[in-house]
Parts: C-alpha cells; structure tokens; sequence
C-alpha cells in the first residue's frame, strides 16, 4: 500500500537530519480468529491494528522506539519527547551503521486472495476441521483458527524502501474423548481445505486412538516425537542460534563454535525465510537486508548463528538476513526429513513412546541446554511395534545437545506446524530418538 | 489520559443500536521506557507506546472482540462493525448462547501515585544502576568467572478507561517498575549455573532503592558460587524438604491459581494453556490439601505487582481464598463463567492491552504463612534440603504434575543448613504438595512474574508468595 510506504517515508524524512540513521518499519494487519472450546465459538476476535516501529542512531547511540499508533504527528512528538536521551545515553556495544540498500528480490505467492474471502465468514475453516475431528470420534474439540492479512513496509534514511504483503492461516484443534485427547496444528500462507481437515482429522485420530492406560516408570525411553514436539523444541534451538542469545546467555551456542559436530547427522535445520507458502515469509529483514535460507545445524554440525549488522560486527562476521534491530530471530524453521513412512518409523521404534504434543519447556540451564518439558494429549506407550496406551503426561527431562545426538531415523513427510507453542512456523517431520530420559512424580 | 469519551459512549450506542445486548468499550495506554545492558555496557534504549480501543460485543449470545488503534471516529466504528459481523459470521457454529452474571459494575476512578513519578526516572538513572550492578557483581565472584551479566530495566504506566452499555465507568493510572538480571557463572571443571532474577511491582522510581537490587543480587551470588564449587548432589532417599517461599509463590500460582480460573475449568483455554483437574462439583467439597494448605488471591494489596480495584468488565475486586485449609474453595470469575456457575464474579478478567480481550487472569497468589520462624521450621529436621530458588520449571496442562529444579540449595543437618546441594529437582502432583506440608514459617515474600495465558498470548504483570514451607518425607531426584 502505498500510504503506509508514504508514512514511513514522511517520519525518515521529518527525522533524517537529526539522526545519522533513521529506519521505519510499519506492519499493518487485518486479522480475524474464532477460538473454540466445546466445539462452539468462545469469541470471534478482531484486530485492525497498524504498528510503527522507529529506529534512530547518533554518535553509535541507539534508540528504538515502538509505537501502536498509526498516525505520524503522534510518532513524530513522541520522538520530539524523548530524543534528548540519545544526546545523554552512551555508546551501544552492539552498534553498526543501518547497510546500504541492496537489490531485493520479493518472494513471490505469500498472499491468497482466498484468505481474504474467507475472512468474512470464518466459521466454514472452522467447521471444516471441526466436522473432520468428530468424525474421528471426537466427542469434543476447542482450537483456533486465524485469518490475516498483513502488510510490511521498511523504509531506511540509506534509501531503502519496500513493502512486501502475506496472508495467513493457522489452524489447529484439540480433540477429546473421555479422558484422552489429541491435538494437531497448521500454518500457511495459503488457504488449504484439506490440510485443515487434516488438523481435524489427526487430532481427532489421536484423540481416539487408544482407550488404555498405561503405566510408565521413570527411567530411559526410546521416543518418537511428533512435528509438534520438534517443532516446540526446534523453535528453542533457533532462539538460541540468535547471536544476541549468544551474547546475553541465553544459549548452549556459547559453548560450540561454527564446524563443531553437536547433534546426529540425521539433523538438519535451516531458517527459511523465502518459502512462499510458511507464514513468517519474508524477502527483506528488518534493516533492509535480502533474506535467504541457511542451515542452522546441517548434517549435525553447527553452521550458522543467525545475525543482524549490530551483532554481526561485534563478532566480526556479516549479517544473515535476520534482523530484529536488536535481536536476530529465525523466520521460518525447515528440517531435512528422513526416509521412512510414519508406521515404519513406529517400527524402528519398536518398544518406547510416542509424545504427540507437549508444552511448557522451560530450561535449568540455557549455556548447558538443560530443560524439561511436558507431553500432553496423546503418549502412547508401544510395545513390538503396537500402540498399548496411553502414558499421560510424562516429562521429558534432558539436554539439547543429548537429545540431538541422540536421533537416529525421521519420517520422509513433513507437517508445517505453527500452533501456540510453536510460534515459529517449522516444517518438521516425526523424529525418532534413542534413550531419552522421561519423568514423572512419585507422589 | 487524553481520550474522546463522546466518542466511547457513540461506540456503544452504535453498538446498541445494531442488536448488542452488551456492548464494552476499553480505552487502553500502555507506555514506558526501557534499557538493556550486557555487562554494564548498553546495548540499546527502548520506549514503547501502545495506545487503542478494545470493544467487545454480545449479540445474539455470541461474543465478538475488535482492537483498533485507529482512534478516529471511522476507525472505532469500523472496529465495531468487525466486531459485531464476524461474531455474526460464526453465530451458525454456536450451540449455547454465551450470557454474562448480572452485576453492580462499578463508577469509579483511582490510580496509584508513587513517591517518585515514572516520568522523573531518566534512561541514566536505569543505566547506572546496571553498571553498579556488574561492577559490584564482578567483585563478588572469586573463583568463578561471571561471562555475563544481562541487565534490563522498565517503566510501565498502563492507563485505561473501561465503559459498559451497563453502565460501567472506571478510569485507572497504574505505574509500574521491572528490572531483572540474567546472570552465568562459569567454573572451568565444574562448568555453568545460570540465575534470572527479577523486581517488579506497581509504584514508582523510590522502587529503584526499596528494592536494593545489588545488595540483593551481590549476595545471592556469593551464594551461588558456593553451590557451582561445592554443591553436592541431593540425598537419594526421602527426606523432608523446606520449599522456600519464591518456590512456594511459583508452586500456588501454578496449581493453585491456574487450576481454579474458571474458564480453565469450563475448558475455554484447553487447546493454549489446558484445563483443570477441578471439576465444578469440586468446588466447596474437594481436600486437596491438609489445614494448612490456604491460598489466597488478592488484587487489592498495595504496591503489589498484580494490583487493581476494578476488573476490565468494571467489577469491584476482592481478595478470593482459593483453597481454604486443604479444600477447593473459590474459583477466579468473570461475567461470563460467573453465569456458567450461578455466581457472581470475583473481578478476575485482565487483558494484557488494549489490543487483547479480557480474560480470567492471577493477580497476587500466596500461601497463607504461619507463625514460626525459620529456625523453628527446621529445627527438628536431622537430614533434609532446603531449596531456596529454582531456574527450570513446568506444571502439566491440567495442573497436576509439577516439576522445580533447584538453584541455590541447602542440606539440612540436625536442623542447621549445611552445605550447598546442585540442581536438586522437586517432581510432584498438587494433591502430594498440599497434603504433604508439615508446618509453615511466618516469612511471608512476595515475588514478581508475567503471567502468560490466552491466544493471542497475554502476559500480565503478578506477584505471587509464601512462606518457607516443610514438607515431609520427599524423594528429590536430580538432573540426568
């Protein structure tokens, strides 16, 4: 949209002088989400909201300011109230002049004009994977699904000027029956009836697939986990491939340099921003450099830290297309998939559990990678090859880097995920991995 | 808070006008300023304003929410429109009408007005506290290193103005304070311990100096040096265990402030956050715990990190007793799980920002203290472990399986704390915690916490506290 180019260009202009770098960055959006529980819409919610971030650099002082006001006279006699603390601040350690402009090439399909129509009466999505789930055998389901429309402008005192359009879906749904559940999830760009059905549908399939309980002790477990399991910890990996994670302790990256081997070569993760189809797609980061795919970990070895200009000076290295003025972030999350089909999977397997969803990871220890996090919905206990029940929530307690090493086989499908606890969007497949401890209380 | 009320009062008549039988509209004005250090260089100043109109709607029972920053006149009634026609959309899918408890909403405007003004703290008052923070850090450790030292600091001043097609009217100026360190200690052969520390309440810059953050963060990590050199692993065996109070504040927010939110219980959150293991027949009947498990749930403390007096559906808050001396007593309610239940609300529903609907949420959660002290509390224990803080932590989503692993930690020998214990992890179900407690000691602390909950996910500001609580006969296990 021209207009919001046009408010990006006003604000650079208005503060140009005063500053050496100005950049803008206005993310419009229409969106819509009905949430259900009980099968039912709880609320159909709303947002048309437009967001003005600011950047300014003087003298290598570095201000960022955050507005969710869409008009620039209030920008502007915001910055006019706080712009003598860029005169009074110090240095930033992590300070690098805003790039020049480079050629952007815009990835081209992120935008569904079916999105768009189906916006004004999202209740049929929604009833689709409804209907798929209870067909299943579902007794009853609550989920989202969510519809937007989003726009992206940067404009940058170096000249740079772009906007790039997406749509959105996400979807997912959890299914219950008596005291078991099921949960599945979906993110794209693209309306797709049938990958939402499938939401639906393996949901519900979870949801049902046992009416045993299992019991489980404490102990080492061969696992199988779900897109949605990888997806959940694969999303930690990432925050921790940022460089500012890095720098501020947040990340078992501190203790492996680029070469170091940490995970089975089974394992390979790449941050896909030019995928036109995974929902964070993106052609440009935010200070107006061209994205492009990179392996964050490929064959097991430690490839990339992700970057933006201010960490990648500090360690002397270039930008990866990630910024985030100040924290470099992944965009979207692809894995290498295996070779076998999921019932095979089931098989190499053997004797062990499946964790179809989890939640709640939380780490002891983020420079040693130590965590724990909680399987929920369907846990299935398999014995020579068969599902025998459901273990409940267990806990998976370990380290990335044990817990990397120790995968050994992937499906060859992959789920593009995106739900709740998965909010950057990865195409994972299932994962098999040897000897992970599990949890639970004794009393 | 400069905002149009003509204009709020047009949005709900034109709510009215088209069908709403309810119709809330929610000025909100969350702003502030905030910096971040990495050992006790800056790394950059922040300021954030969020400022816009939540409305939401009940028509023809369904529930409809719109945000809009777009304040002019247009952009609020296109937000309405929103608002009423894509709760319309999805009225086919509806199989009970959503109805809302009737209540006397409240007429009313407070605000919370601290020593020191949000608006005279200065980006330099944050910045020097991070760099006596790190200096005085770094002259604590002896044998370790200290990589690094993450230093954030926050001004919030959240402003809103709630009115209903009831008749509700509440204008509210709450300012608050946030700073938290994030802190590794590395030792060559025995490797890292990581700590995140957090201040939070409502009031204003005097917070900087109660607090005394260095005092507080120096000694801990002269303690933490301890555990990294000398901490040994926990005894295998059960023994009696003294949860310290912020533990204690984690414990009862997450089983038993989530478990007893009302939406949980009816299953609204079960595909983000989960359910309960409370089931309304529960409530008035179920012993979850023994006498001494009371919990308690307050907005209205003052200076508390949680605090308001009126709800965002304009109900006037009151202290709720969650468990009362080990039994299910009160869920936390809204209109709308208040009519489920044939109740009235209890003032739980927050939102995040102007951008969020209101949802049941926390405020301040704490276990009632007792009367002893902590020397008593331990007295009489001949092998034990005292774990005062923890880094990891995990509740299942109905919140019954809990996970704490500790940080700083003791043994306890012949009823004196000895010495340091590493990574010891305290796995355990609601009803094996409340049942458990032995004797609790008078040291009431709170601890602060953004609470995460909703889709889109709202973090809201808590406390959550206790006293140093004794439990008996546990079996810890540790790290694998």
């Amino acid at each position: 949209m021209t207009g919001t180019i046009e408010l990006g260009r006003e604000v650079v202009n208005k503060l140009r002088a005063s500053y050496d770098d100005v950049a803008v960055l206005i993310k419009t959006r229409d969106r819509v989400m009905v949430k259900l529980w009980n099968t039912e819409p709880s609320v159909t919610q709303s947002w048309i909201t437009t967001e003005v971030s600011l950047l300014l650099t003087k003298s290598k002082r570095v201000l960022i300011l955050e507005f969710s006001v869409g008009r620039p006279e209030e920008i502007l006699k915001a910055v006019e109230k706080i712009s003598s603390v860029v005169e009074r601040v110090e240095e930033s350690e992590l300070y690098a002049p805003l790039p020049e402009p480079q050629e952007v090439k815009l990835v081209e399909g992120s935008f569904d004009a079916k999105v768009i129509d189906a916006m004004r009466d999202p209740g049929k999505l929604t009833r689709l994977m409804i209907d798929a789930a209870l067909s299943e055998g579902a007794e009853r389901v609550a989920g989202t699904l969510t519809l937007s429309n989003d726009e992206r402008v940067l404009v940058t005192s170096k000249g740079f000027e772009n906007s790039e359009r997406r749509t959105l879906v996400e979807a997912y749904l959890r299914a219950f029956k008596k005291e078991f559940s099921g949960q599945w999830a979906h993110g794209s760009t693209h309306v797709n009836e049938k990958e939402i059905e499938e939401v639906g549908r393996k949901a519900g399939l979870y949801a049902s697939i046992t009416s045993n309980k299992a019991d489980l002790q404490p102990g080492k477990y061969d696992v199988v986990l779900s897109p949605l399991v990888v997806g959940n910890l694969m999303n930690y990996v990432s925050f921790m491939s940022s460089a500012l994670a890095v720098l501020m302790g947040y990340s078992m990256f501190m203790k492996f340099r680029p070469g170091d081997k940490i995970a089975s070569e089974k394992l390979t993760l790449v941050d896909t921003p030019r995928d036109p189809t995974l929902p964070n797609v993106a052609s440009f980061d935010d200070e107006g450099v061209p994205t492009y795919d990179k392996p964050i970990i490929e064959d097991g070895v430690f490839h990339n830290l992700l970057h933006n200009s201010g960490t990648a000076t500090k360690l002397g290295v270039k930008s990866t297309g990630n910024a985030g003025w100040v924290m470099p972030n992944p965009w979207n999350l692809r894995m290498k998939p295996g070779e076998l089909r999921e019932e095979e999977l089931v098989s190499e397997l053997r004797n062990g559990v499946i964790i179809t969803n989890n939640w709640y990871t939380r780490l002891q220890n983020y420079v040693e990678g130590t965590f724990s996090t909680v399987a929920r919905d369907a846990a299935l206990l398999v014995k020579n090859g068969e599902v025998v029940g459901n273990v409940g929530r267990v806990r998976i307690a370990t380290s990335f880097p044990q817990l990397l090493n120790n995968i050994e086989e992937m499906t060859r499908q992959t789920y593009d995920i995106m739900w709740w606890e998965v909010r950057t969007p990865t195409r994972a497949p299932y994962v098999l991995a040897r000897n992970v401890n599990l949890t639970k209380p004794y009393i | 808070m400069g905002f149009d009320e003509d204009l709020l009062r047009e949005l709900i008549d034109a709510g009215v006008a088209v069908g709403a039988s309810y119709v809330e509209v929610r000025y909100q004005n969350d702003h502030g300023i905030s910096v971040s250090m990495r050992n006790g260089r800056l790394i950059g100043v922040g300021s954030v304003r969020e400022e816009g109109v939540g409305v939401r709607v009940l028509i023809n029972g369904s529930l409809g929410f719109a945000a809009t920053n777009d304040l002019s006149r247009d952009g609020l009634m296109n937000a309405l429109e929103k608002a009423v026609s894509r709760a319309r959309a999805t009225a086919s899918l509806r199989r009970n009408a959503i109805t809302f408890a009737e209540e006397r909403v409240g007429r009313a405007s407070y605000e919370v007005v601290p020593k020191s003004r949000l608006e005279d703290i200065h980006v330099e008052d944050l910045t020097s506290l991070g760099k006596e923070a790190y200096g005085e850090l770094l002259k604590t450790v002896s044998q370790v290193k200290l990589p690094v030292c993450v230093f954030s600091a926050e001004t919030h001043m959240q402003e809103k103005l709630i009115m209903t097609s009831e008749g509700a009217y509440v204008r509210s100026r709450i300012p608050r304070i946030y700073v938290s360190l994030n802190l590794v200690l590395l030792h060559q052969q025995r490797g890292t311990l990581q700590r995140m520390k957090e201040f939070a309440s409502s009031g204003g810059g005097e917070l900087l100096k109660e607090w005394k953050p260095v005092d507080v963060v120096s000694e801990e990590v002269k303690n933490l040096e301890v555990v990294l050199l000398k901490g040994v692993e926990p005894p295998k065996d059960p023994v009696d265990v003294v949860v310290g109070s912020e533990i204690i504040g984690l414990l009862v927010h997450e089983s038993a402030g989530h478990p007893m939110e009302a939406d949980r219980i009816l299953g609204r959150e079960a595909a983000q956050a989960g359910e309960s293991y409370v089931k309304p027949e529960m409530i008035g009947k179920y012993r979850i715990g023994n006498e001494l498990a009371t919990v308690i749930e307050d907005p209205t403390i003052p200076g508390s990190n949680g605090f308001y007096l009126y709800d965002d559906e304009g109900v006037p808050a009151r202290p709720r007793y969650l468990y009362k001396e080990g039994i299910i007593n009160e869920a936390l309610h809204n209109r709308h799980t208040a009519s489920i239940f044939g109740v009235k609300s209890n003032a739980a529903a927050r939102a995040m920002n102007y951008a969020s609907e209101p949802i049941i949420r926390m405020s301040n959660t704490y276990l009632k203290p007792g009367n002893m002290s902590f020397e008593e509390l331990i007295d009489d224990i001949g092998l034990g472990v005292f774990i005062k803080s923890y880094m990891e932590w995990n509740i299942d989503d109905i919140r019954w399986n809990q996970r704490y692993v500790g940080l700083e930690a003791y043994l306890i020998r012949n009823g004196e704390l000895a010495e340091p214990v590493r990574n010891p992890v305290l796995e355990i179900t609601t009803q094996g915690f409340y049942s458990n407690i032995v004797a609790v000691d008078k040291e009431l602390k709170f601890y602060p916490g953004t609470c995460g909950k909703g889709e889109p996910s709202q973090g809201v500001p808590v406390w959550f506290g206790g006293p140093d609580v004794r439990i008996s006969k546990i079996r810890l296990g540790v790290i694998a």
